[in-house]
């Protein structure tokens, strides 16, 4: 009979210490909504700055690194810059090549992206044109003076 | 392969400057002891304007791409008007294309103007006796050695804050990446001179 009642205790005390014991290792979750910026770097051919190396520098001290991470294989990094107002200044590089970009938060005002807009394919060659032409230009223009210097000599 | 803008450190992109100042005083020296010198200019501007336009076309090597340097072709072509026409060019690609920057001017400027010079020298050993390949080495040998001058100064140039071994991983595919243009351009060099010693041989004063 005392064996039985041990047993019984036994079994009691197993069934309330075993979800205590699974309680202390619970997880929690705290959510709050934050302000991301979201950067994405490519070459100017068009294709992703895999796992390029990024640096973030605040606003309050440019000069020191506030952050750094690894963009993933698209050329995609995302990071959540703290409440200081100001320019962000990220830059994203990868063997020599990247970019300096900086992002200006503040204020009730959403983020902005300083980015250069892309060039076409025309304006690009329209360049091409205009440099060509004022090269030659000028070097056919010395090589015509020389030979008028050279025939009134 | 052009360094932008804040990729190295300000000391490093003034030492740039100096060091692009004193090769252009240099090649500028020399090219006032040629006896007509203005002779030359045409040439010079038509192949800035090459190189100028060269960087916009790209060779894809995969994953990545390369663009045309054309700094073998200059330098045989030009001799030490290389360096002034390469500096002429990389500002005009600069401001006009963002490649490269302005701060960054004179470390591009040794980057291509160095490999250049090189194959000049390469042409005038050996162009008279073995053109073809003294073509092919210029050609070839200007992309080595500006990938190296390259990966030496990023490389000088790292933040303490990055991965040197990712940036190294990185730089040794970047180099990788370079072995067909690096070939092509010797091909384009040797093709070039081969066409231009049949047809307009005055062209190639210094072969």
């Amino acid at each position: 009979m005392h064996r039985l009642a041990a047993c019984f205790g036994l079994v009691l005390t197993l069934g309330i210490s075993a979800p205590m014991a699974a309680h202390s290792h619970a997880a929690v979750i705290e959510v709050e909504t934050a302000q991301a910026i979201r950067l994405h770097a490519r070459y100017d051919t068009g294709a992703p700055m895999a796992h390029a190396q990024v640096i973030i520098y605040a606003p309050d001290a440019p000069t020191e690194v506030w952050g750094q991470g690894v963009a993933d294989r698209d050329g995609r990094f995302e990071f959540i810059p703290d409440a200081i107002a100001g320019a962000w200044a990220v830059q994203m590089r990868q063997a020599g090549h990247g970019v300096t970009t900086s992002v200006e938060i503040g204020g009730a005002a959403p983020a902005s992206l300083a980015r250069a807009p892309a060039q076409t394919w025309t304006q690009r060659a329209l360049m091409v044109a205009l440099v060509a032409w004022g090269a030659l230009g000028t070097g056919l223009y010395i090589r015509a003076r020389k030979g008028g210097s050279d025939a009134s000599a | 392969m052009h360094l932008p803008d804040g990729i190295v450190p300000v000391q490093m992109a003034l030492a740039g400057y100096g060091g692009a100042g004193l090769l252009a005083a240099v090649a500028l020296s020399r090219i006032k002891q040629m006896a007509d010198p203005s002779a030359a200019i045409p040439r010079a501007a038509m192949l800035t304007t090459v190189f100028f336009a060269a960087s916009l076309v790209a060779i894809p090597v995969p994953p990545a791409s390369v663009h045309l340097v054309l700094a073998g072709l200059l330098g045989v072509m030009l001799g030490w008007f290389a360096v002034p026409a390469i500096l002429v060019g990389l500002f005009l690609q600069a401001v006009l294309f963002g490649h490269g920057g302005l701060t960054t001017l004179g470390l591009n400027g040794l980057i291509l103007g160095l490999p250049a010079l090189l194959s000049f020298g390469i042409w005038q050993v050996g162009g008279t006796r073995w053109p073809d390949l003294a073509a092919l080495c210029a050609g070839c040998g200007a992309v080595l050695a500006a990938v190296a001058i390259f990966a030496g100064l990023v490389l000088a140039g790292l933040p303490v804050a990055l991965d040197p071994a990712a940036e190294r991983a990185a730089l040794q595919a970047f180099a990788l990446a370079h072995i067909p243009l690096m070939l092509a351009e010797g091909v384009i060099v040797v093709a070039v001179l081969r066409v231009l010693r049949r047809a307009a041989p005055y062209l190639l004063s210094y072969g």
